[in-house]
């Protein structure tokens, strides 16, 4: 998921990058190490791995809990950028953040959300309410045809500083929260992104969107080369096909082997797929093994698990199955 | 290691003439392989799995995207303080400079990288072979002998022994005759053209053949020859395990299609002597409603709609709609479009064939087809 705001940043030519820690962040920093795959790896700017308020980043509610920034002031200070753009990572999409920042330069706004219509109802995603231009309100969920904030927003550096001493007695606050009373003295607008994005705030939408980048039209633009998802290089060799696997309608990466059958699925790196067992309508994440003659269908099977030969693995497409991380 | 024991140096200078229109725009050992790799890695991979630190790659036949790919050699571990690689292109003295002559003669005008590196070894490398081979072991063998050069070899079958330098060794490893590309063979063990000298007679040997009008400044016409008529302590290290030459068209694809099936003589895929590369990072690759794959390997990027069979797809290839794509390598970014039909072909990075038109033959005795990179292929032009 941080490959997607990561790669926006620095495909709009950001080349530094306070990065807020979540609670649990092993994963995360063996994913971004020194920044290297996303370019981040520069003597002036770069990746900073700032600490995060531990409670606050594991908390789901908060986009932009206060005391996440607040703890990170100096990060700020010290920048002589005049803009800040803030991104969670709840939402998978390529956009060029070069369209953000000139709408907020015309609009002259403080701050500038980054928003989208809404074209499905989302208890997880944030809703924007105006008054003519200017935000008016937020509020928790959203119906179709709402105008939805995508967890990014550009504000001025030195504004952003300012209302972080505002808010500093409220610092528990998500920052848009903090400013409800105060849309009428900050000038807060909204541009409306057009391109695709996903909201993966659930395990049910994290399968959904998966399975909608089996649509060329929408994984061609999410991946399109000029704007390039960049993520941790691996030294995993191409996917091997044997003779007499089956694979249909199906992303698959590299370092995988593939004995058997699969279709309408998503397969992760290192991935085995032994003959006779087959994969439907599933996503497997990386150094899984399928044995042979077993079944997996309607399933998310994390990482490093082994489905034993001969044995089901089986969701509903209603109610998805989910196999929680192995330890191989 | 000591200070630097062992440098390597790495000849990937050479126009690779017999690869045709694979190597028209770009340097041999940059010429994509295996779906994902370029040649070279596989010689930059094993410096690096050997704990050879420093590697000078001799370039010079269309040096740009070799450069670029090899950059600080950091996607091969090789981006150290102490060593690293360095890319070393024919250059200019204040008595003028030349193109390398020979392959002895690259190495001669970098001398001064050698003595930069005060190295006590030196190990010479081509940028064109495809193996796994720990060099640690090959010096080990050079010092247990106490050896001025050790020659890697292998047997190879005797009806291609008269294409390989060819060696007669005593029982003891001792080179007693080396013959380079011998009419009639009277051995069928071969060099592989994998040298490991002490550097200092490397040194004075090269600086002697610099000045000498006869020699064409050839490590296997002329610096072995001249080493073993000096008396000197010339051993063998010999090598077991795949090797291959990937300097022609027919062996590109023999060797390519020896990646193939399920349980190949050499594995690509193996991690414990990993080949390593340079890759460009893409999504995954994309197999569409009616696409179907058997006995292949697929790189990231690709997309396929129609029907491949043992066959290789680089990085970013395309396979259309009632495509037919069998025997054949399609290097990165090649197009076959929609209802096109290619067997035995090689296609070049970003190469198209177009819509419905067939290439290449399932007769054995014809040669494979090739298009070269950035070709189009029309209707009526194949």
């Amino acid at each position: 998921m941080i490959d997607f705001p990561l790669s926006n940043m620095v495909n709009c030519g950001i080349r530094t990058v306070g990065l807020v820690m979540p609670y649990n962040y092993r994963s995360l920093i063996d994913h971004v190490g020194s920044g290297k795959d996303w370019m981040l790896d520069r003597k002036n700017g770069g990746l900073f791995v700032l600490p995060g308020s531990a409670f606050g980043t594991s908390r789901s509610g908060a986009r932009f809990l206060i005391r996440d920034i607040l703890h990170n002031k100096s990060f700020l200070t010290r920048s002589d950028a005049k803009y800040v753009i803030c991104s969670a990572s709840n939402y998978v999409y390529n956009i060029d953040y070069s369209e953000l920042v000139a709408a907020h330069e015309q609009s002259g706004a403080d701050v500038t959300m980054l928003t989208r219509l809404c074209t499905e109802d989302d208890a997880d995603t944030v809703g924007v309410m105006f008054d003519g231009e200017r935000v008016r309100a937020t509020k928790h969920g959203v119906t179709y045809g709402d105008t939805a904030f995508l967890d990014c927003f550009i504000a001025d550096r030195e504004l952003l500083l300012r209302l972080l001493d505002w808010y500093e007695a409220v610092d528990y606050m998500d920052l848009f929260e903090a400013m409800e009373g105060d849309f009428g003295r900050v000038d807060v607008r909204s541009h409306i992104y057009e391109g695709y994005a996903a909201p993966v705030f659930t395990t049910e939408a994290y399968f959904a969107h998966n399975m909608e980048l089996l649509d060329p039209k929408i994984s061609d633009q999410l991946f399109d080369p000029a704007r390039s998802i960049k993520t941790k290089a691996h030294d995993t060799p191409p996917t091997k096909y044997e003779r007499g696997c089956y694979v249909r309608n199906s992303l698959i990466s590299a370092g995988t082997r593939v004995y058997g059958s699969v279709a309408d699925s998503i397969l992760g790196r290192s991935i085995v797929i032994e003959s006779g067992a087959t994969v439907r309508n599933s996503i497997i994440m990386q150094g899984c093994v399928i044995e042979s003659g077993a079944r997996v269908e309607n399933a998310i099977i994390d990482r490093h698990n082994v489905i034993p030969a001969g044995t089901e693995f089986r969701g509903t497409p209603e109610d998805i199955l989910i196999k929680e991380k192995g330890h191989a | 290691m000591s200070k630097k024991e062992c440098v390597a140096m790495l000849l990937a200078g050479g126009q690779g003439s017999r690869l045709g229109a694979l190597t028209s725009s770009i340097a041999k050992p940059a010429v994509s392989f295996g779906g994902k790799f370029r040649i070279i890695d596989f010689a930059l991979s094993n410096c690096a799995n050997s704990g050879i630190n420093t590697v000078g790659v001799l370039t010079q036949y269309r040096p740009y995207l070799l450069h670029s790919y090899i950059g600080t050699g950091e996607a091969w571990n090789l981006d150290s303080r102490d060593g690293g690689v360095s890319i070393l292109p024919p250059y200019a003295t204040q008595t003028g400079g030349a193109w390398y002559a020979g392959t002895a003669d690259a190495v001669t005008q970098n001398i001064g990288f050698l003595e930069q590196n005060d190295a006590e070894y030196v190990l010479i490398l081509s940028g064109d072979q495809l193996y796994r081979m720990d060099y640690h072991k090959m010096l080990e063998n050079h010092i247990r002998h106490n050896a001025d050069l050790t020659i890697a070899v292998m047997p190879v079958p005797w009806e291609e022994a008269s294409r390989f330098g060819i060696i007669t060794q005593d029982e003891d490893e001792k080179i007693l005759k080396f013959t380079e590309k011998p009419n009639k063979p009277d051995s069928n063990l071969a060099s592989m053209g994998i040298y490991i000298f002490n550097a200092k007679l490397l040194i004075d040997t090269l600086k002697e053949d610099a000045v000498d009008q006869q020699s064409e400044h050839d490590f296997g016409n002329d610096i072995i020859p001249k080493l073993l008529a000096d008396q000197k302590r010339l051993y063998t290290f010999r090598f077991e395990g795949f090797w291959r030459d990937v300097g022609t068209i027919s062996s590109y694809h023999e060797t390519s299609m020896d990646l193939l099936g399920d349980k190949p003589e050499f594995d690509i895929s193996s991690t414990d002597f990993p080949i390593m590369s340079n890759p460009s990072i893409r999504p995954p690759h994309y197999v569409g409603p009616d696409g179907s794959i058997s006995d292949s390997l697929v790189g990231n990027g690709c997309k396929v709609f129609g029907t491949v069979r043992h066959s290789i797809l680089s990085t970013d290839a395309y396979v259309g709609d009632r495509a037919i794509v069998e025997d054949s390598v399609l290097l990165p970014g090649a197009v076959v479009k929609e209802g096109a039909h290619i067997v035995r072909a090689i296609l070049g990075e970003n190469s198209i064939v177009e819509e419905d038109v067939v290439l290449g033959s399932v007769d054995m005795t014809k040669d494979t087809a090739v298009i070269g990179n950035d070709v189009v292929v029309g209707k009526g032009e194949e």
